[in-house]
């Protein structure tokens, strides 16, 4: 390595923004073929290509961060800024749904009957399943902290067993979810409740999927000796994103579920 | 077999290796009591205590050392073969599809009348 007298991180160039671009226009008119013409070889298509650049650029990352050394602390501090950030836009991407869901409910128009849920809407039972789903969102924000603490502490069993069941918490509220949907007497295209309630919860339901798909590789990198007990931002970044789906998910249940039903 | 003192108890309760040198809730301080003269007891190899290793070894060490080697090969390819497959793949799959995906949209833009 050439020597270096400063604790900036340079980095090279590298083929995955273009390859990024090139699949995020693939994946957008994947979709316009598909909605228009049930044609969905280039969907398939961008989303082998995203998936791809993501795996090798996130990989690349890794490579710089934990064989290259070259995250240190204001590299390091750099990342939480672009993490925070990113979580900050993520908040406003849910607050377009919140509006559109308030804009509709607090105000009905006539010809949803005046009311909220509209006439002929069957809300489901926010005190069944819906409130199961807010204890395994919660209690999966209590092993995480669970392994944040046992990862401080350089305990790799309780880390790596924490770390497991807050992905299994995960994968078991997307479970509840897939079936709460196919129980659901309204669909997304048949009214501004399902509209509404879909959207919001739909994407929601993809930053759970996102976000478990984040841990797991955490559990991953922790099994390989990534993270040491003082350094370990990336195993942070998914914590945190792990809290932001939880916070949206109490935002979700208190308003569409509880007080929308 | 280890012990660790529960502070819930208030006793000595069985514990993991790992658990005995950091308790919960217990920072590692110095210790109070002086430890014994280093010959008084028999020596012991650290090979002969039972590692709780069930991950595999940790491999970062060799691997920091691997893509730290200054052989001017760019990080997404430092792997050799298995990273140059999946780059020529990638590649080819966005610029292939994209030029597929302009003649699509051009068709899809002509409607037959």
């Amino acid at each position: 390595m050439t020597h270096q007298t400063h604790a900036y991180h340079m980095v090279n160039p590298s083929p995955w923004p273009l390859t990024g671009a090139l699949s995020a226009f693939l994946l957008t008119s994947g979709m316009i073929m598909w909605f228009h013409f049930y044609y969905t070889t280039l969907l398939t298509a961008g989303l082998l290509a995203s998936t791809m650049t993501m795996f090798q650029w996130w990989r690349d990352i890794v490579r710089e961060g934990t064989y290259q050394g070259h995250h240190t602390s204001p590299v390091q501090k750099g990342l939480r800024y672009g993490m925070i950030l990113f979580i900050i836009s993520e908040v406003f991407f849910f607050a377009g749904f919140f509006w559109a869901f308030y804009h509709s409910s607090l105000a009905p128009t006539p010809q949803t009957g005046g009311h909220w849920p509209p006439t002929g809407i069957f809300p489901l039972n926010p005190m069944e399943v819906p409130l199961l789903n807010t204890a395994v969102l919660l209690a999966s924000g209590v092993t995480i902290t669970w392994a944040h603490h046992s990862l401080m502490e350089a305990n790799r069993k309780e880390s790596a067993q924490a770390l497991s069941m807050t992905i299994a918490l995960g994968i078991y509220f997307t479970y509840l979810q897939m079936s709460e949907y196919s129980e659901t007497s309204f669909t997304i295209s048949d009214g501004i409740y399902g509209s509404t309630f879909f959207m919001a919860t739909g994407f929601h339901g993809l930053h759970v999927i996102i976000g478990t798909t984040f841990l797991t590789t955490c559990y991953f990198r922790q099994q390989l000796y990534h993270f040491t007990s003082s350094h370990h931002f990336g195993f942070e970044a998914a914590a945190w994103y792990w809290h932001f789906v939880d916070v949206v998910w109490l935002f979700l249940y208190i308003s569409i579920y509880w007080w929308g039903s | 077999m280890y012990y660790k003192f529960s502070g819930f108890t208030q006793k000595l309760a069985g514990a993991w290796a790992s658990e005995a040198y950091s308790p919960q809730g217990l920072k590692p301080v110095v210790p109070t009591e002086a430890p014994p003269i280093i010959f008084a007891t028999p020596t012991k190899l650290t090979s002969d205590s039972t590692v709780y290793d069930y991950a595999g070894k940790n491999r970062v060490p060799e691997l920091q050392k691997f893509f730290q080697k200054a052989d001017g090969v760019p990080i997404y390819l430092k792997r050799g073969l298995p990273d140059q497959m999946l780059y020529r793949t990638t590649m080819a799959l966005t610029v292939g599809g994209t030029i597929y995906c302009l003649i699509a949209l051009y068709m899809a833009a002509q409607p037959k009348k």
